[in-house]
């Protein structure tokens, strides 16, 4: 954690303002969330399956409408003005499957383009396959012989190229292997001291803590705690996630939790 | 060692292997069943199904009936017309094709070939009245009948279930879940097979039955020999979807990908049931040269001309000694005439005959040719199998015209009595105009009715099971292949 | 954005295996439908040649006026090899004289039934059932597919409007495959002029119009293939709700329509309406014989009580006027049969019509049968082939038979031949004949009715508007769908 504090807070890039998806049948996906991602941060969301995670990005990228409060990136509602929103915003998905049928190649070059970047050179591409470790054997092969890894790695490849101030990553590590997984940590590293603005969700811990400025804990919807990483130093992570996900937090008490409250 | 307990042994590990292999065998089977009755796919196409061969049922008991009344209008006309006639002479006697509840369910050519004869005393007879001339409209899209269900909905249904057979589960991962269990791969894909040809093939008896049991209801009886005919071709039906069935199976046991193999299957489906049958009969129907119908009857007909101009001096030259009453000269003339016309109507008839039985050869060479090679297709093996049974084949043609021609004699025999020895074309009527008899009209009911032999089951028999043993060879030939290659297919 | 979009549905179409394999099977079916196609329209066409030529050849050596006999023919249409609509199934001649009414007979398929067990296959059944296939093969996942490829999500990600989207998808899977389309189908126009088809510009025109006709139908399982798919979430679901949806109305819905409606409405058979004619012919003829021996009775009357000179004089005296009336009569039963043949024809013909404007419209509620009625009203081998020849050939009937009588009455032979039986000079016979052959330079000759392209074209712009609307809806569908698509 190279980056420094400093005391003035940049206007943030990624922002939830009360932003709360009831479904149709009901079943309230996300309550009340409200966070900030300020250019140059990583904001990891924490959270079993059926937390929410997956719905808030869903509700930055206007997949789905939100029920109330507003998800805005770079200052612009992302549901109000989706395609004006769009532009400042790069995505990757959980499980990237790209065109079987295209090349990666092909696949980097139809989505950089719809991302709006049309003067990328071969070199250019070639140059962000290398740098998310794809090799370049693989650069003309079609998607559908790509392992899982190499497709996350185009699809990552991608999102670089697009080259949005913000970036959504959904479950970006899961079912990556420790060396991708590493290998990927260090590049949304890279691309945080570029200055972009970053919002992951993920339910690996480890991960989560080694790398983001903040965490955000969320369970059935609510953001159960946010604490920066500086806070999480020292604290046994995964025991509180697990307090957290046992809803200890609404009821008991926790030692844990307890050491991080503020005073 | 006991020399006599090695092969107790030895059976006994047979024993348990072979035990081992049914339960397997058994228990793939019964998964296989399940999967395809809780499935999407099942429920969707199994509504269709049901819905199309009901339709099918009832919209061939609907044709039958309609046939069947318009079959009586037209032997009525028929009879009227004859009973508004007072001379027997004078009738024209037209018989027609009965129809049949079999015909309506499998089609066959039945519509394609003429439906009434009239009937002469002598000479050629000749089927018009096909029912597409007559009802085009009903050309355009042909009918719903069970040749059609089978060899086109429910084939291509067949594929629809079996495409993914092998490749899903490899896809899906259960392939190498299930192997990693002791099971034997023929057991496997014998399991997979015999399970989902069990569940699809009782799932479309069940519409067969429910079909089968509204005939009697919608007022149609069959004989006893129809339902065993009937029973043959849902048989042949169901045979033919176990070649689609076995022949997916291939296919997705060569091919790695479900999309692949789908793509694949629908190509062979395409060809296999709409090109090669159509294909083959043209092109090998064209092959053989079939003489031209039209030059035969202008043939037939110039030689009529020329056989009367020969007979026309003899005509001319007839002479009676000088007194004779005409009276009496008149009779003597008429039998000298239809002497000669006889003896002319004699020799067309040979002529008539002989090219006839050129052109049927002809054609039973074309047909033969063309079949041998259609019957690549199972497709064409089925119709061929179906049609035979239902005694809508080519075939029909020909019983058609030999009933004519058993009629005709019966007929000619009945005017002859009626009317006195024909002439042949040529008649000679005296009449007393002076004599006021009071004619009366005929009675239609004094003439021989027509009775078209219809096919049994035992003359059917023998061709269409050489087609079903085809079917059923096709089924081992393609379980075969899928077999084959399965057992050394990648599991990965 | 837009040329992006349309460019990767471009190639996502071209660089599939998908696309190479069916687009090799459509070329081969398409170029191989029409092959055969022109084989067969050669064959009718030299069968047709050689028959015109037997039926003038029988004219020529007919034994005299009286006993011609003559033929006409269907003549074969060039259009008929894309498509053959009821050529096969109707009669290709009749009979012309003065005794029966005109009736087609001898179908093709009746007279080679072997080629009826499979039936022919051309260019608009390959249209109808292959290439609609193929179409909904390439849509069925083209939104939800994509949503499973998770593409649509990251394609969304960026700032692209849905509607544009949409569009440009549509586009690209239209470009993608109905240009490759048109390869075959101008390979089949090349193999036109190689065998030398003779075709009007009129021709050329109704083939442009199938060809649009095709790529209409074609366009419209393209629509339908992206509203399936942009309703459901699944491809597999699209996939057999689309199977199911072409089956019933490609190879279903035609046949029930056209069934149910065929039978609601009752037609006189061919037989019966036969069997009604011979019965009123009978009693005219009847009438007429029983009037004939009236008449001569009362002129046996008139002349009862005079000698045997006076009844000379007097016969000759009115011999030619007994004969006229003779004749008059005859031809008043003549005129009565035909007209009385053709009120019964008429009669049914309505009601035929009833029968089938009611089965094409129940029908209709398929593209696919819009699409092959307009097919054959453009090709001219439609519904009405049949009685439109029919007509044409009862037209010619009578210029034929009242040529005929005209020259029987120039060269002076009487009906049959005459056997005249004298006591003092026995019998004798008369045939009335020359022995040369007859000059056939000035018999009328058929011409085939000819249906204008215009006609053509207005009886097939039902369909062609009931395609465009199918089009529409599913469009409008697919957009309305999309729009609220759940993309996650």
């Amino acid at each position: 954690m190279e980056h420094t504090e400093s005391n003035i807070t940049p206007a943030p890039m990624l922002e939830a303002r009360n932003l709360t998806k009831v479904y149709e049948d009901g079943i309230k996906a996300l309550d009340n969330l409200n966070l900030k991602v300020e250019p140059g941060k990583i904001f990891a969301m924490l959270g079993g399956n059926g937390a929410g995670k997956t719905t808030a990005i869903n509700l930055f990228l206007d997949f789905i409408q939100p029920t109330e409060g507003m998800a805005l990136i770079n200052g612009i509602n992302a549901n109000k003005e989706p395609l004006e929103a769009k532009k400042h915003v790069a995505f990757v998905s959980e499980n990237v499957q790209l065109y079987p049928n295209f090349t990666a190649m092909q696949n980097v070059d139809f989505f950089v383009r719809l991302g709006g970047k049309t003067h990328y050179s071969r070199e250019q591409y070639e140059a962000a396959l290398h740098r998310v470790g794809l090799q370049s054997s693989a650069f003309d092969k079609k998607l559908k012989d790509f392992s899982k890894g190499m497709r996350q790695k185009t699809g990552i490849a991608i999102a670089i190229l697009k080259d949005a101030p913000a970036i959504l990553l959904d479950e970006p590590t899961s079912g990556l292997d420790p060396k991708a997984g590493i290998e990927f940590i260090r590049l949304i590293g890279e691309l945080r001291n570029e200055g972009k603005a970053i919002l992951m969700s993920t339910h690996d811990i480890f991960r989560a803590k080694e790398i983001s400025d903040h965490v955000g804990i969320l369970n059935n919807g609510i953001l159960m705690a946010e604490h920066s990483s500086d806070d999480l130093r020292g604290v046994d992570l995964e025991n509180l996630y697990v307090e957290y996900m046992a809803g200890y937090m609404e009821h008991t008490e926790s030692p844990i939790a307890n050491a991080l409250k503020p005073s | 060692m006991n020399n006599r307990a090695v092969p107790l042994v030895f059976n006994l590990l047979f024993l348990n292997l072979l035990f081992n292999s049914i339960t397997m065998f058994k228990l793939i089977l019964l998964k296989e069943l399940k999967e395809i009755i809780q499935s999407n796919r099942f429920v969707i196409s199994f509504a269709v199904c049901s819905v199309l061969i009901i339709l099918a049922f009832l919209m061939g008991a609907q044709n039958y009936l309609a046939s069947q009344a318009q079959y009586e209008a037209t032997i009525q006309e028929n009879r009227a017309q004859i009973a508004a006639n007072t001379e027997w002479y004078n009738i024209n006697h037209t018989i027609t094709l009965p129809p049949q509840p079999l015909m309506a369910l499998v089609n066959g050519v039945s519509s394609d070939i003429g439906r009434n004869i009239e009937m002469r005393s002598r000479g050629e007879l000749i089927a018009e009245n096909t029912r597409f001339n007559d009802e085009p409209l009903f050309a355009i899209f042909r009918f719903l009948d069970l040749e059609f269900i089978f060899g086109i909905v429910l084939s291509l249904f067949a594929i629809i279930f079996a495409y993914d057979a092998i490749n899903g589960e490899r896809t899906s991962g259960t392939l190498k879940l299930c192997f990693s269990n002791s099971i034997s791969r023929a057991s496997f894909i014998a399991g997979k097979f015999t399970g989902s040809f069990l569940g699809l093939s009782a799932a479309l008896l069940i519409p067969i039955l429910i079909g089968a049991a509204l005939l009697p209801v919608l007022g149609i009886e069959l004989t006893s020999d129809e339902w065993l005919r009937l029973t043959f071709i849902v048989f042949s039906g169901l045979a033919y979807f176990g070649v689609f069935l076995t022949l997916a199976i291939g296919i997705s046991s060569i091919t790695r990908r479900p999309s692949t193999s789908f793509l694949l299957s629908l190509v062979v489906w395409i060809f296999a049931v709409l090109i090669i049958p159509r294909s083959s009969v043209m092109i090998a129907g064209r092959m053989v040269d079939v003489p031209n119908l039209d030059e035969i009857a202008s043939q037939k007909n110039n030689y009529r001309i020329q056989l009367f101009d020969e007979d026309r001096p003899k005509l001319q030259n007839f002479s009676i000694p000088k007194g004779t009453p005409p009276a009496k000269a008149f009779p003597l003339f008429s039998k000298f005439m239809g002497e000669l016309s006889e003896k002319r109507q004699d020799k067309i008839e040979a002529l008539e005959e002989r090219l006839n039985e050129e052109l049927e050869n002809k054609k039973r060479e074309q047909q033969k040719l063309a079949f041998s090679i259609a019957r690549i297709s199972p497709a064409a093996v089925f119709t061929f199998a179906v049609s035979r049974l239902a005694g809508t084949s080519l075939d029909l043609q020909h019983r058609f015209n030999d009933s004519a021609k058993e009629y005709q004699k019966l007929y000619s025999n009945f005017m002859e009595e009626k009317t006195g020895k024909s002439s042949g074309g040529i008649r000679i009527i005296v009449s007393d105009s002076d004599e006021q008899e009071e004619k009366k009209n005929l009675d239609p009911d004094e003439m021989p009715a027509f009775n078209f032999s219809e096919t049994s089951f035992k003359e059917t028999a023998n061709s269409s099971f050489t087609d079903i043993g085809l079917l059923l060879l096709f089924n081992l030939v393609f379980f075969g292949g899928a077999f084959a290659s399965f057992l050394r297919y990648d599991l990965r | 954005m837009y040329t992006l979009l349309v460019q990767k549905e471009l190639k996502n179409i071209l660089l599939s295996s998908k696309f190479t394999a069916t687009f090799i099977v459509c070329s081969i079916l398409i170029i191989l439908s029409v092959f055969i196609g022109i084989q067969e329209y050669n064959n009718a066409v030299s069968q047709y040649d050689i028959n015109q030529q037997i039926a003038s050849q029988n004219i020529e050596e007919a034994n005299g006026w009286d006993r011609v006999r003559n033929i006409a023919h269907r003549k074969p249409n060039p259009l008929q090899i894309f498509v053959s609509g009821l050529h096969f199934d109707v009669g290709r001649l009749s009979n012309i004289s003065s005794r029966d009414d005109v009736k087609l007979s001898r179908s093709p398929y009746s007279d080679e039934t072997i080629f009826a067990i499979f039936r022919f296959i051309d260019l608009a059944f390959i249209v109808q059932v292959v290439l609609s296939l193929f179409a909904i093969l390439f849509t069925y996942n083209a939104i939800n597919g994509e949503r499973e490829n998770g593409t649509l999500k990251l394609a969304f990600s960026n700032s692209v409007s849905r509607a544009k989207y949409l569009l440009a998808k549509f586009s690209g899977i239209w470009l993608g495959l109905i240009i490759p389309l048109l390869i075959p189908l101008l390979v089949t126009l090349l193999l036109l002029m190689v065998y030398k088809v003779p075709l009007s510009g009129a021709d050329w025109n109704t083939i442009a119009a199938f060809f649009g006709l095709s790529m209409l139908y074609v366009t419209f399982f393209i629509g339908l293939g992206l509203l399936i798919s942009a309703l459901t979430q699944k491809s597999s679901l699209s996939f057999l709700l689309l199977l199911v949806i072409w089956i019933g109305s490609v190879l279903i819905l035609p046949r029930i329509g056209v069934m149910t409606a065929g039978q609601l409405v009752p037609v006189r058979s061919v037989a019966q309406i036969e069997a009604l004619q011979q019965a009123y012919e009978q009693q005219q003829w009847d009438e007429y014989s029983e009037s004939l021996s009236n008449s001569w009775k009362q002129r046996m009357q008139e002349m009862e009580g005079m000698t045997e000179e006076e009844r000379q004089a007097y016969r000759d005296e009115h011999e030619w006027n007994w004969m006229e009336e003779d004749d008059a009569l005859r031809r008043q039963v003549r005129e009565n049969i035909t007209k009385n043949n053709r009120l019964l024809l008429e009669e049914t013909q309505n009601r035929k019509n009833h029968q089938q404007q009611l089965a094409f419209n129940v029908s209709r509620i398929s593209p696919a049968s819009s699409f092959r009625l307009a097919a054959m009203n453009l090709a001219t081998t439609d519904i009405t082939l049949k009685s439109r020849y029919e007509e044409s050939m009862r037209t010619y009937r009578d210029i034929f038979t009242e040529y005929v009588e005209q020259k029987k009455e120039e060269t002076d032979t009487q009906g049959g031949f005459q056997i005249s039986i004298d006591s003092d000079e026995g019998v004798s016979i008369d045939f009335g004949r020359d022995d040369q052959k007859l000059d056939v330079s000035g018999v009328p000759q058929y011409t085939a009715p000819d249906v204008s392209v215009a006609a053509a074209f207005g009886r097939s712009i039902i369909d062609f508007g009931l395609l465009s609307i199918f089009i529409v809806i599913c469009f409008g569908g697919t957009f309305v769908a999309f729009i609220r698509y759940d993309m996650r």
